[in-house]
């Protein structure tokens, strides 16, 4: 049982180079905990000791960003088998199966929901994951 | 079952949902939680599109949104998501630095992406908040 109002905590970016805030500017916490969940920023491919833009394609982008957003995750107490709503952002629809490729391989058993939105990512990044999950 | 409970602004005039005829509540408190429907740039005192620089649009429909979530009890200062949809990522900067001024410590989690946006705006804003 939660006590009311529930206290809003700040995860901090667990290695530098996931620190978007001090890197890039980006004006958000990596990610947000409140009552049982946790709140990811979007998780691009970035280096996560450098910060640096690890542009390449779908399928390397995709492992890089699991592996940043298992990073997250771990910060907040959680896991992706935590993961109970995922947003996948990809730069072009043509790329969904190579998304689903590498997908299935991080979230095996019991996937979260998970929309796919084609959109324009920051950086040029062809991919980013917005994740929400239970800590 | 925790309860479910539509929000709306104190302002009508930001009463898009119901001055648009809309499908949709300006916000759902749901237990602990505060959804809200993806906001526009909208004029306080006319309830009219507000169409501007991003900088503009942002500035107001940020303002918006504080006056939205403080009508729910609840505060900017409570939000842990919020998603950002701009028209062309290169105006990032240019929301970034306005978005900036309304959080100036401990900001939300946050995910933006560049999308087609309705009636030629330049900014959408959707958030999760905790209820007060």
């Amino acid at each position: 049982m939660n006590v009311r109002p529930l206290t809003r905590i700040v995860v901090p970016a667990p290695r530098a180079g996931l620190d978007m805030s001090a890197g890039y500017g980006w004006v958000q916490s990596a990610a947000i905990r409140a009552g049982d969940y946790v709140f990811v920023s979007g998780v691009v491919a970035v280096d996560p000791e450098s910060g640096e833009r690890l542009n390449g394609t779908l399928t390397s982008e995709a492992h890089r960003a699991f592996q940043n957003l298992q990073l997250v995750l771990a910060a907040a107490g959680s896991s992706l088998a935590g993961l109970v709503q995922v947003r996948a952002m990809i730069y072009d629809r043509i790329e969904y199966d190579a998304l689903n490729r590498v997908y299935r391989q991080y979230v095996p058993e019991g996937p979260p929901a998970r929309t796919v939105w084609n959109v324009r990512i920051m950086d040029a990044f062809k991919v980013q994951l917005d994740a929400v999950a239970l800590t | 079952m925790a309860s479910r409970e539509v929000i709306v602004p104190k302002n009508d005039k930001l009463n898009v949902s119901r001055n648009f005829n809309l499908p949709h509540s300006p916000g759902i408190r749901a237990g602990d939680f505060i959804f809200l429907s993806g906001m526009l740039s909208t004029d306080p005192h006319t309830g009219e599109r507000s169409q501007g620089t991003m900088a503009h649009e942002t500035r107001q429909t940020l303002s918006n949104m504080r006056h939205l979530l403080e009508s729910a009890g609840s505060s900017l200062e409570r939000v842990v998501k919020i998603n950002i949809l701009v028209y062309d990522m290169l105006e990032f900067e240019n929301m970034n630095r306005v978005y900036r001024e309304f959080f100036p410590k401990d900001p939300p989690a946050r995910t933006t992406c560049g999308v087609q946006l309705s009636a030629g705006m330049k900014i959408e804003i959707e958030c999760i908040a905790l209820a007060g």
